[in-house]
């Protein structure tokens, strides 16, 4: 390791050294699961790494591992049921249809960003949306599934683009 | 996004009710040629618009069926217990496990490791032999044989009745030895920690390998003797060793430890690493090449990891 290296990450090493431990214990209380506890802690002060938050410049340092940290466990959550939904999807299909392992994990990914990006938004928006992109169903159509009324398709429909367009604003 | 001008955000907001307004099939010329005047209006009107464009392409890439189950899943609330089911390397845990010396006397067992994973285990006849990640033998006490079927292995023989370890690419018989021997589709590295040990290579001549000492098999024949230090720290201890070395080779390496995927840019092959990294944290590993060396860790999840070179600072 280079010698330039060393200030930051002594740095980390004494926050990791002083609130992991700490950190984890919080995480295992709302998972009830040591070893994913543990992955979530883990990934907590990797994020903080990667981050440009200066480390020594932290006030208040489990205050923001708290608010990293909750984050992360609420997107844990998600992103296990978005990844059990697209199993049992993987399952359903025919052999012959079944993607390559490779591609099944560049799908994953994009599923996964496609998810966070329309995280947010309401049920019926988001059912309209993915039925109008996925589906290519027409607004009357899902005027027509939602029981509402075309207008209102288009509305929500204008919703769910501005929603997507701001979160990569 | 809250961040964002609030004059973006105007924008963006138009962009999205032109395309809903043009989705919707009851846009008239009118509005097509309002619509086109608006994006001749500003460069931000026309890139929010090819943005909206790009959105859409994004969805329409996907397999529609697969992609509509996954993203318009039921809502099961938060506390969802996966089952750990169809194999799923989502779910493999990431640890270094060492799985506890088993106690048990093992005369005939077919032994595996998954990836990142390495296990001990005492044989009947007080040998001890250890697998690291990704690797299987099948163990045959009786017949004084252990068969690498892939991976790397080490055992050590403290009696003098020897043991047979056999491979895709020759015999290696042991006793009152240690030896590490480490298999792949073209060949078999065997090195040797302590004392001596028999080779019969697939063609060629035997020939005895001592402490120190490793060479490669293939099925052409056995390489050159090389000389290596028995005392620097490797797998068995649950270290990574790298002297110099360029970062692909290193990157190769940590990959077979670690399961799901990872990639680096070709730029960063010639890059060297040096230093002493403990393999229960692999995901530690790569960041701490990344305070270390001019590339950073792009994490999607633990196990779609890309290595990129460091963005100059503009």
């Amino acid at each position: 390791m280079s010698d330039a290296a060393m200030p930051k990450e002594q740095t980390l090493h004494e926050l990791y050294r002083d609130h992991r431990g700490w950190l984890e214990g919080w995480l295992r209380r709302r998972m009830g699961n040591a070893c994913d506890a543990a992955d979530l802690s883990q990934d907590t002060f990797l994020r903080l790494l990667a981050s440009s938050q200066r480390i020594a410049d932290l006030q208040e340092p489990r205050a923001y591992l708290l608010t990293v940290g909750k984050r992360l466990l609420s997107n844990f959550y998600k992103r296990r049921s978005l990844e059990q939904a697209y199993l049992s999807a993987l399952a359903a299909l025919p052999e012959e249809c079944v993607p390559s392992p490779e591609q099944r994990w560049l799908l994953l990914e994009t599923l996964q960003a496609l998810d966070e990006l329309l995280d947010g938004l309401p049920r019926a928006v988001r059912r309209a949306f993915l039925w109008s992109q996925l589906e290519g169903l027409s607004y009357q159509q899902i005027a027509e599934r939602l029981s509402v009324s075309e207008r209102t398709i288009k509305r929500y429909m204008a919703q769910a683009y501005e929603h997507c367009l701001l979160v990569e604003l | 996004m809250n961040s964002a001008a609030p004059d973006a955000r105007q924008v963006v907001r138009a962009a999205a009710q032109w395309l809903a307004l043009l989705e919707s099939g009851g846009a008239t010329e009118q509005d097509r040629a309002n619509l086109q005047r608006w994006r001749d209006t500003s460069a931000s009107h026309e890139h929010a618009w090819q943005k909206a464009q790009a959105l859409r392409q994004r969805f329409a890439d996907l397999p529609s069926a697969l992609a509509l189950s996954s993203l318009d899943r039921p809502d099961p609330g938060r506390r969802v217990v996966l089952k750990r089911a169809l194999g799923a390397v989502a779910l493999v845990p990431t640890a270094w496990l060492i799985s506890r010396q088993l106690p048990l006397d093992v005369w005939r067992a077919d032994l595996h490791t998954a990836t990142g994973e390495r296990k001990q285990v005492q044989l009947a006849d007080g040998s001890s032999l250890q697998l690291n990640t990704a690797s299987a033998v099948d163990v045959d006490l009786p017949n004084r044989r252990v068969k690498l079927v892939e991976g790397e292995m080490s055992l050590k023989v403290s009696g003098n009745s020897p043991l047979t370890i056999q491979t895709r690419f020759g015999q290696v018989m042991v006793s009152q030895s240690e030896v590490c021997v480490r298999q792949d589709a073209v060949g078999c590295r065997v090195s040797v920690f302590n004392g001596a040990v028999q080779l019969q290579p697939l063609q060629g001549a035997a020939l005895t390998l001592r402490a120190g000492q490793q060479i490669n098999l293939q099925a052409a024949g056995a390489g050159e003797v090389q000389a290596f230090d028995v005392l620097q720290p490797g797998w068995r201890e649950g270290v990574l060793m790298a002297n110099n070395q360029p970062l692909g080779d290193f990157l190769r390496e940590l990959d077979t430890y670690r399961p799901g995927v990872l990639r680096w840019e070709p730029e960063l092959e010639a890059l060297r690493v040096t230093g002493s990294f403990r393999l229960d944290d692999t995901d530690r590993i790569l960041a701490l090449l990344a305070v270390s060396l001019p590339l950073e860790v792009q994490m999607r999840t633990r196990y779609w990891v890309t290595l990129l070179p460091r963005k100059k600072v503009v």
